[in-house]
């Protein structure tokens, strides 16, 4: 498990990513997620090509929810919705969410200074097997993302596909 | 929150007393800001948000703009720049938010236009809307083309490399304008190259006044501007600029239109009559 990111621009705010392969119960973490009984953004890892994909999604969440500009109706939706390179917040969900019969998963939290959160308790509800972050690569589809991200061939010559995806996430509000 | 935001305001007051002085030791830039809030003690003004110094690790101010305050920091782990706006209080504020919020977004509306058109740009991390503040890619261990040149030229070897820089500026600005993105600022300190300076690895930047436009008047003017800014900052660069155009010509298929317009803006700029 890998140590929880600073936001720096929100001092008190901190990520943390936990990845699971092998996982069993899809269907029901998915219904807890949407009923809002689990605390967590349930993430499919196939769409991730980087934990910094992540940082930028979640510290764009934190910005709007903090001036009250929030396109969904809670924190972790919005980083779901902020992974998307479009505004439909449903295809979104569906892209990016997990689905019932995915088996692996990644849960991104992100938590105040003040609160605590009890990461055992997460962990248990999940019926699979908690993996290092190292092993995200081995998850993502890369033809998948490229093709929800629209890269264009050009682009890879000038920089990495988090780059690319990056770049969309961050401006496709201005679009 | 009252006191953050009068100190703010004295740092970017306090910043453009000391001007390019403020450029470089990290610690003196967060640190500048106490002194300054004590000597200019003003007012906070009306609506427009102002940006106190982003708390990013290792922080430093690159350099002070008419348009906004540049800084280096990490932001999430990645070098980044910091773009923050200046508000410029001789404006009225409805029109100073809406100007600032049409530069910001047009900035980030261009680098994702360049970036998708393969044309090199820094990556867009994060823009903030309440402060029109832009968090980019930190092209690490840059130069601008205005270093270059001024560095090359002052060591006086290998000036024939410039032509070839020219060339590779003429490629990069054809490709920009066949995807009818117009820059607006085209200065050799907005270009930056990448090392190995060898390799010619061009980057462009700063796109805040920045549209979309078909027209070869458009283009033409936009070359202007980097004509003029050329030849006025660096002497004896004719050639160089030369071959620019004539690499833009090769490479751009709607040249030919662009070169004319830029002929008929040359004959029409300032202080062309010889009338007295």
């Amino acid at each position: 498990m890998d140590l929880p990111h600073r936001l720096e621009l929100f001092p008190d705010c901190s990520v943390t990513l936990l990845l699971f392969n092998h996982v069993k119960n899809a269907a029901a973490l998915r219904k807890k997620a949407m009923e809002g009984s689990i605390e967590g953004a349930l993430i499919n890892p196939a769409m991730i090509v980087d934990p910094f994909q992540i940082l930028v999604a979640a510290n764009k969440a934190v910005h709007l929810h903090k001036i009250g500009k929030m396109k969904t109706r809670t924190l972790y939706a919005e980083i779901i919705f902020n992974l998307s390179p479009n505004n439909n917040i449903s295809d979104a969900f569906k892209k990016f969410g997990i689905s019932d019969n995915d088996e692996a998963l990644l849960i991104v939290l992100v938590v105040d200074r003040e609160k605590t959160v009890n990461l055992e308790d997460i962990i248990s509800q999940v019926e699979g097997q908690q993996v290092s972050l190292d092993e995200l690569p081995q998850l993502t589809d890369i033809v998948k993302v490229k093709k929800v991200y629209k890269v264009t061939p050009q682009e890879e010559k000038i920089g990495t596909l988090v780059d690319s995806i990056v770049c969309r996430m961050s401006t496709k509000d201005v679009l | 929150m009252a006191a953050a935001e009068a100190q703010a305001s004295a740092v970017c007051s306090g910043m453009a007393g000391a001007g390019l002085a403020a450029v470089g030791d990290g610690t003196a830039g967060p640190d500048m800001a106490g002194a300054g809030a004590a000597a200019e003690a003003e007012a906070s003004g009306p609506a427009v948000a102002e940006a106190p110094p982003p708390p990013l690790p290792g922080l430093q101010l690159l350099q002070q703009g008419a348009e906004a305050l540049v800084y280096r920091g990490l932001f999430l782990g990645r070098p980044a720049v910091a773009k923050l706006r200046i508000p410029k209080r001789y404006r009225h504020p409805a029109l100073e938010e809406r100007l600032s919020r049409r530069r910001t977004a047009q900035e980030a509306r261009s680098l994702l236009r360049c970036r998708r058109a393969g044309i090199p740009a820094p990556v867009v991390y994060f823009v903030d809307y309440v402060t029109n503040s832009v968090y980019l890619e930190d092209i690490a261990d840059s130069v601008t083309v205005q270093d270059h040149i001024n560095s090359v030229q002052r060591n006086g070897n290998d000036t024939s490399s410039l032509l070839v820089l020219g060339e590779k500026m003429g490629e990069l600005l054809a490709k920009m304008h066949d995807e009818d993105l117009i820059h607006g600022d085209l200065t050799t300190s907005n270009i930056l190259m990448r090392p190995p300076m060898e390799k010619l690895d061009l980057v462009l930047i700063d796109f805040g006044l920045s549209f979309v436009s078909g027209l070869p008047e458009d283009k033409g003017v936009d070359l202007y501007v980097l004509e003029k800014a050329f030849l006025s900052t660096h002497p004896d660069t004719e050639m160089m600029f030369k071959a620019l155009l004539k690499s833009y010509a090769a490479a751009s298929k709607k040249s030919g239109p662009v070169i004319k317009k830029l002929d008929e803006v040359r004959l029409r700029g300032r202080k062309r009559s010889m009338v007295g």
